[in-house]
C-alpha cells in the first residue's frame, strides 16, 4: 500500500512539474522574445578558439573523483569475468576513466576500443579486428601447448559477419580463457544509435570470447535495448560513475549554439570528419577542393566534371560510387549543392579560400 | 595494497586514437605466461585480487587474506555452478514432457511424409520436384504456445528443444525473428538455415544446396526440423515466402516446422498470407506456464538452500517487485540472483567461511568447519546476541545453521502445499516467510503468557499490529485456509506434509500423529457409510464436528510449525556470512536509472566534487560552479522552452557577479591570505563566456536533457526532463 502511495506521489510530482513547466514556458514566451542575434556575439573562429582554451574548473577535484574509482577496478574485473557487461553512466566524459581501467586492470584481455561518438563506425571492421586479435592469441596458445603448427585460417576480412560472430562464439578450447574486451565509448553515440547496429553489437557482446565495457551519456539510452538484449546479450551491470570531466572529444562534432547556424564549418571539424572517411573518399574531396582553389570565381564544380577527373585518377569506377561519397560529404556538410546559372548542379565546399588551403595542406600530411 | 598504481588519471587530450572509429588498445599481455601456469580451476579463478578493501598490517595477515580471497572466489564459483545447474535441471524437468511429445510427433510426421515416397537420388536429379497435388505439399507444423508474452524466457527453452531433438537424430536449425527481417529477406533466413544444418558457410543462398546435401550419405534417414522461436515477431511476407518455398520442396526435403507462438494460436493466420497458411498442417503443444516455472526455480534455488547462498528479506522483496511490477521474466530473476551472488562474495570478507556449508551431500559434511572464524564474532548479528542475557543458547556453529535453515525451508514448503489450492505463489510466501519482523512478533506473542489485561500497553500495540499482519498476511491466510479444507483435501495435504517433513524429526512426528488420527476418522467414516442411511444422517452432525476438529488440529500444527521452526535467515546469528542483504547495491547494479541519476549529478554536483570553493549546503548558483551544472541549475527556472538570450544573460551575470563580489571582498579585507585565494582571472572576456556557454549547452545536448533550436524556434532550446 505504502509503496503504491509513494509511486502515486511520484507520478503526481512529475505531472505537476510538467504542467508548471508548460505554464511558465508560456509566460516566458510572452514576456521574453529576445533574440540570440541581439547578443554581441563573437565570430565563430574566435568562439572555437575560446572553446579550446576554456580554463578548467575543479581540475583537482575531478582528478580526485576519477581516481577514487580506481578502488572499484577489481570489482569490475570480477563482474566482467563472470559474464556481465559493464555499463558506465553519470555526468562527465568517462573516456579517460574507462581507458585507464582497461589498460591497468584488463591486461590479460585483448582490448579493442570503439569511439562511438564518431559519426560513422563500420562494425564489420571492428569484428574483423576482434577476430584477428583473438586468432593471434589462440594460435600462440596452441603452438606453445602442442608445439605443432596451427591450422590455416581464411583471412578474416573476406569473411561474412555471421562467420566472424561464429568464430568469436566458439567454445573455449583451453582451460585459459582467451577473451577480447570490447570497450565502446558512447554506445548511444550517433554512429551506433540505430537499431540494427545495436542488435549487431548485442550479438557480438553475447559471444563466448567477448566481454563488453561501454559508456552512455544520454538519459534515454536504455530505450535502445529490448529485454533480450539487456538480460541475455549485453547482460549489463550498471555503474554510476560521474566524472564531471569535460566532454572534449565527444562534443567536437556538435555545432556551437552561438555560432551562426553552423553554415561555415571550421577547418578543424572538416578535417576530423574527413579523417573518418575512407582514403578514396578523401581523395575525391581533394580533387574537388583543388578545383575550387584553382577556379575561385566559378560557382562550383559540376558533378560530371568531378566524375571524369575522379575516374581518370582511378578513384571511382561508376557514378554510383561517386554519389555515395557525395552523399556522405553532404551529410557532414562538407559539400553543398548549388544551382549553376546555366541550370546545372554544382558542388561547392562552404569554406573560405584560406580555410580550404589549410585543409588541403592538412590532408597532404 | 591496491594493485593499481596511484598515478593520476590525466584529463583528456585529443589524440589520434580518439579520432579513429576503433583501435586495438592492447593485446593480451601474459598469454605466454599463462599457458605455463598449472592449469586448474582454482588457478584461474583466483586472479582477481579483492584485497584493496581490506586493511592489512603484516605479512602473515596478508597471506591469510590472500588465502581467504582465494576461497571466496572458489566459493563464488562453486555456488554459481550449483545454482546454474539446479536451474537447468528444474527447467529440464518441467519441459521434459512437452519435449518428448514434440519429439514423438516429429518422428510420426516424418514417417507419414516418407510413406508418400522416400527421397532418393532419382528424384533429386529431377530439375524440379514433381508434385502437383496440393495435399502433398503440406508442411507438418508444430505451434508451440508459450503462455507468455515475454519471449526472453523461452529463448533457452527453444535452444534446449533443439538440442533435445538433435540428440534424437534430427537435423535441427534454430532460427529467430532476426533472420526473418524484411531487410535481409528470404536470402537471410535461408542462409542461416543452411549455415546451421550444413555447418559450413555457404555463399549462395539456394535451397537446392540443402536438397543435394540431404540425399548424401545417410542424411535422408532423418527429418530436418526448423525451429522459429518467435514467430509473432517475424516479418509476415518473408516468413510466408519461406513457407511457400519449403512446401515446394517438401518431398525432397521433408522439413518439419516448429513455431513458437507468444500471442494466440491464430496468430499464424494473421501474420502469414492465406496461401502460406494453406500449406501448414498444424498441431498444438503447450509449454508450462511461467508461474509454474517461477515457483519451481524459487523452490530449488532460494527456498532450498542449494548453494550456501541466501538473500535477505529486503532483497527478496526487490526481486519479487522486479518480477511482479517491472519485468515479469524469469531471466531477469535469475540475473538478479546472479548479481546478488557476485555482490555478496565481493563485499562480504567473511564469505570465505561458506566453504562446504550447506552442501546437501552428507559425505561432505566433514568439510563443514565446526566453528565460525573468529572474525565472525564481530558481526552485528552475533554481537547482538552476545549482549543479550541468555547468550548461552545463541552461538552455535555452521551445522546448527544448516539445521535451522532446512527447517525453515521445510515449513515454507508445507505452507506452499497448503496454499496451492488458493493459488498462493511461492514467491509471495517466500518473501513473507523471510521477514524477520514478523518472526519476532510471532515469537514475542508466544513467549508472552500473561493474560491480556496484565500486559503493558506497548506490547498490546505490537500485538495489535501483529495480529493485523497475521490476518492480512499470506501465512495467516494460508493457515486459516487449512481449517476450511474438505476431508479429502485435508488427507492429501497431510500426506504431502508427511513427505515434505521426512527427515525433520520434531515436525515429522507431529504430522504422523495427525495422519494417524485422520486414518481413524477415515475408517469410522467408511464404517458409517456401510451402516444404514438413517443412522448416517443422524451421525452426520457428529462427523462434521470431528472433521472440524481435525482441520483445527492441522491448522494448529501448521501455525505451530510457523511459530517454532520457521526462523528466517536474518534471525540466525552469523547469517551475514551466507546472506546477502544490500538491496540498494543490487538495485543500482541491475537497473541503472540514468534519467534520474544524471540530473542529480548535475543538480547536486557538490556531493561528488566536494570542492571548497562552492557553497556547501545550498545549490545556489555561483560562478565557481561547474559550468554545465550551473547552466542546468539555471535552466530549472525556465519552462519547457528556454530562451537562449535570457539563459545566456543569467549565466553571464553569475559569472561576472562573483568577480565583482570578490573584488569587493578584496577591498574590504586587508588580509593577504584572502587576497591570495581570490587570484582568479579578472579579465573574463565576453567571448570566453560565450565559449563556456556553448560548451555547456553541447554537454547538456550530449546528455539528452536539451533539444536544440529548430528552424521554427531558432531562439529557444527545449527542456526534455521535468522533475527527477
Amino acid at each position: 500500500m505504502d509503496e503504491n502511495d509513494m509511486i502515486d506521489e511520484e507520478e503526481y510530482e512529475f505531472s505537476r512539474n510538467y504542467f508548471l513547466a508548460k505554464e511558465s514556458g508560456k509566460s516566458v514566451k510572452k514576456s521574453s522574445a529576445h533574440k540570440v542575434s541581439e547578443l554581441n556575439l563573437a565570430d565563430e573562429q574566435e568562439l572555437r578558439a575560446e572553446v579550446s582554451n576554456i580554463e578548467p574548473k575543479h581540475e583537482k577535484e575531478i582528478a580526485l573523483l576519477i581516481n577514487s574509482y580506481k578502488k572499484l577496478y577489481n570489482e569490475w574485473v570480477f563482474e566482467l569475468r563472470y559474464g556481465f557487461g559493464l555499463l558506465m553512466y553519470g555526468f562527465g566524459s568517462k573516456k579517460t576513466l574507462i581507458e585507464d581501467f582497461a589498460s591497468t586492470a584488463l591486461t590479460e584481455y585483448n582490448v579493442i576500443v570503439v569511439n562511438g561518438y564518431l559519426q560513422s563506425i563500420n562494425l564489420k571492421q571492428v569484428a574483423t579486428a576482434m577476430a584477428e586479435v583473438l586468432w593471434d592469441q589462440l594460435k600462440m596458445q596452441l603452438r606453445s601447448a602442442s608445439g605443432g603448427t596451427s591450422r590455416d585460417q581464411q583471412p578474416f576480412n573476406s569473411r561474412s559477419m555471421d562467420d566472424l560472430i561464429a568464430f568469436l562464439d566458439e567454445p573455449h578450447k583451453t582451460e585459459n580463457e582467451c577473451l577480447v574486451c570490447l570497450v565502446i565509448h558512447n554506445i548511444d553515440g550517433p554512429g551506433l544509435r540505430d537499431s540494427d547496429t545495436q542488435h549487431l553489437l548485442a550479438r557480438i557482446a553475447a559471444c563466448s570470447h567477448v566481454r563488453i565495457v561501454a559508456s552512455i551519456d544520454h538519459v534515454n539510452a536504455p530505450l535502445l535495448w529490448d529485454k533480450k538484449m539487456v538480460h541475455v546479450q549485453f547482460n549489463w551491470c550498471w555503474h554510476h560513475v560521474p566524472t564531471f570531466a569535460p566532454y572534449k572529444i565527444e562534443g567536437v562534432f556538435h555545432p556551437l549554439i552561438l555560432a551562426h547556424g553552423g553554415t561555415s564549418q571550421s577547418v578543424k571539424t572538416a578535417s576530423i570528419v574527413l579523417q573518418s572517411l575512407t582514403p578514396n573518399a578523401q581523395s575525391v574531396f581533394k580533387v574537388l577542393a583543388e578545383h575550387q582553389l584553382a577556379h575561385p570565381d566559378e560557382e562550383g564544380m559540376p558533378i560530371d566534371v568531378l566524375f571524369t577527373s575522379c575516374r581518370e585518377l582511378f578513384l571511382v569506377s561508376s557514378l554510383v560510387t561517386l554519389n555515395s561519397h557525395l552523399t556522405e560529404f553532404k551529410d557532414h556538410e562538407l559539400v553543398k549543392v548549388r544551382r549553376h546559372s546555366e541550370g546545372q548542379d554544382c558542388l561547392h565546399i562552404p569554406l573560405s579560400k584560406d580555410a580550404l588551403e589549410k585543409l588541403v595542406q592538412e590532408m597532404n600530411h | 595494497m591496491s594493485p593499481v598504481s596511484d598515478d593520476d588519471v590525466s584529463l583528456p587530450h585529443i589524440s589520434d586514437n580518439d579520432l579513429k572509429p576503433f583501435y586495438v588498445l592492447h593485446k593480451a599481455s601474459d598469454c605466454q605466461q599463462r599457458v605455463k601456469k598449472p592449469v586448474g580451476r582454482s588457478s584461474r579463478k583466483v586472479k582477481v585480487n579483492l584485497s584493496a578493501s581490506l586493511a592489512t598490517s603484516d605479512e602473515g595477515e596478508m597471506q591469510d587474506d590472500q588465502l581467504h580471497e582465494n576461497s571466496r572466489m572458489k566459493n563464488f564459483h562453486n555456488a554459481w555452478v550449483k545454482i546454474e545447474s539446479t536451474i537447468k535441471d528444474v527447467l529440464h524437468n518441467i519441459n521434459a514432457d512437452v519435449f518428448n511429445e514434440v519429439d514423438s510427433w516429429v518422428h510420426k510426421s516424418f514417417d507419414s511424409i516418407c510413406s508418400n515416397g522416400k527421397p532418393d537420388a532419382n528424384k533429386a536429379t529431377c530439375a524440379y520436384p514433381i508434385v502437383t497435388d496440393v495435399t502433398a505439399k503440406q508442411i507438418f507444423t508444430a505451434l508451440v504456445v508459450m503462455n507468455n508474452m515475454e519471449f526472453v524466457d523461452d529463448l533457452q527453452t527453444f535452444a534446449d528443444l533443439g538440442t533435445h531433438l538433435q540428440s534424437h537424430g534430427c537435423h535441427v536449425a534454430n532460427l529467430s525473428s532476426v533472420d526473418f527481417s524484411v531487410k535481409s529477406g528470404i536470402g537471410g533466413c535461408l542462409r542461416s538455415l543452411l549455415r546451421q544444418i550444413l555447418s559450413s558457410s555457404i555463399d549462395v543462398a539456394d535451397i537446392s544446396v540443402l536438397a543435394s546435401w540431404y540425399i548424401e550419405h545417410d542424411n535422408y534417414k532423418h527429418p530436418v526440423v526448423v525451429i522459429i522461436e518467435d514467430m509473432d515477431r517475424c516479418s509476415g511476407p518473408v516468413l510466408s515466402d519461406f513457407i511457400l518455398m519449403l512446401s515446394e520442396w517438401v518431398i525432397k526435403i521433408p522439413v518439419i516446422l516448429i513455431l513458437g507462438v507468444a500471442t494466440t494460436l491464430d496468430a499464424s493466420k494473421s501474420i502469414l498470407t492465406s496461401k502460406a497458411v494453406q500449406h501448414l498442417s498444424p498441431s498444438k503443444f503447450f509449454l508450462g506456464s511461467p508461474a509454474d516455472r517461477l515457483d519451481a526455480i524459487i523452490k530449488a534455488v532460494l527456498v532450498k538452500p542449494c548453494s550456501g547462498f541466501l538473500v535477505g528479506h529486503k532483497v527478496a522483496g526487490f526481486i519479487r517487485n522486479c518480477f511482479l511490477r517491472q519485468d515479469g521474466t524469469l531471466t531477469s530473476l535469475v540475473r538478479a540472483v546472479k548479481m546478488a551472488l557476485v555482490q555478496h562474495f565481493l563485499m562480504e570478507p567473511l564469505s570465505f567461511a561458506v566453504n562446504g556449508l550447506l552442501d546437501e551431500e552428507s559425505e561432505e559434511s566433514t568439510s563443514v568447519a565446526e566453528a565460525w572464524p573468529k572474525q565472525a564474532f564481530d558481526l552485528p548479528s552475533c554481537s547482538r546476541r552476545l549482549s543479550e542475557p541468555k547468550s548461552e543458547v545463541a552461538l552455535d556453529g555452521p551445522s546448527k545453521m544448516i539445521e535451522v535453515m532446512n527447517l525453515w525451508s521445510c515449513v515454507v514448503l508445507c505452507l506452499h502445499e497448503a496454499g496451492k489450492k488458493q493459488k498462493t505463489t511461492l514467491l509471495d510466501l517466500y518473501y513473507e516467510a523471510l521477514d524477520p519482523k514478523l518472526y519476532n512478533l510471532r515469537h514475542s506473542d508466544h513467549l508472552e503468557l500473561k493474560p491480556d489485561s496484565q500486559r503493558p500497553s506497548w506490547i498490546q500495540g505490537i500485538n495489535g499490529t501483529s495480529s493485523k499482519m497475521q490476518k492480512g498476511g499470506l501465512i495467516g491466510q494460508t493457515t486459516r485456509q487449512v481449517r476450511d479444507l474438505s476431508p479429502a483435501a485435508l488427507l492429501q495435504l497431510v500426506e504431502k506434509w508427511s513427505k515434505q517433513t521426512d527427515g525433520f524429526i520434531e515436525i515429522h512426528e507431529k504430522v504422523k500423529e495427525l495422519q494417524l488420527q485422520e486414518k481413524i476418522e477415515d475408517d469410522t467414516l467408511k464404517e458409517l457409510a456401510n451402516r444404514s442411511r438413517r443412522q448416517t444422517i443422524r451421525n452426520s452432525g457428529n462427523l462434521d464436528r470431528s472433521t472440524k476438529t481435525l482441520n483445527d488440529k492441522a491448522a494448529a500444527l501448521i501455525s505451530c510449525m510457523t511459530r517454532d521452526h520457521m526462523q528466517p535467515i536474518e534471525c540466525i546469528p552469523f547469517h551475514e556470512i551466507v546472506c546477502f542483504k544490500n538491496v540498494d547495491k543490487l538495485q543500482a547494479a541491475l537497473c541503472g536509472d540514468p534519467r534520474r541519476r544524471i540530473q542529480l549529478d548535475l543538480l547536486e554536483c557538490h556531493n561528488f566534487l566536494k570542492c571548497s570553493c562552492c557553497g556547501k549546503s545550498s545549490n545556489a548558483p555561483s560562478s565557481s560552479m561547474h559550468d554545465t551544472t550551473l547552466m542546468y541549475t539555471l535552466a530549472q527556472e525556465h519552462g519547457d522552452l528556454i530562451n537562449l538570450h535570457d539563459w545566456y544573460q543569467s549565466f553571464r551575470a553569475i559569472i561576472f557577479q562573483k568577480t565583482v563580489k570578490e573584488r569587493h571582498r578584496m577591498k574590504v579585507s586587508p588580509s593577504p591570505k584572502k587576497r591570495k585565494m581570490t587570484a582568479e582571472p579578472q579579465n573574463i572576456t565576453e567571448a570566453s563566456v560565450q565559449a563556456r556557454f556553448c560548451r555547456a549547452v553541447t554537454e547538456l545536448q550530449i546528455t539528452g536533457l536539451l533539444r536544440m533550436p529548430s528552424k521554427r524556434r531558432p531562439d529557444f532550446v527545449q527542456r526534455v526532463a521535468f522533475g527527477l
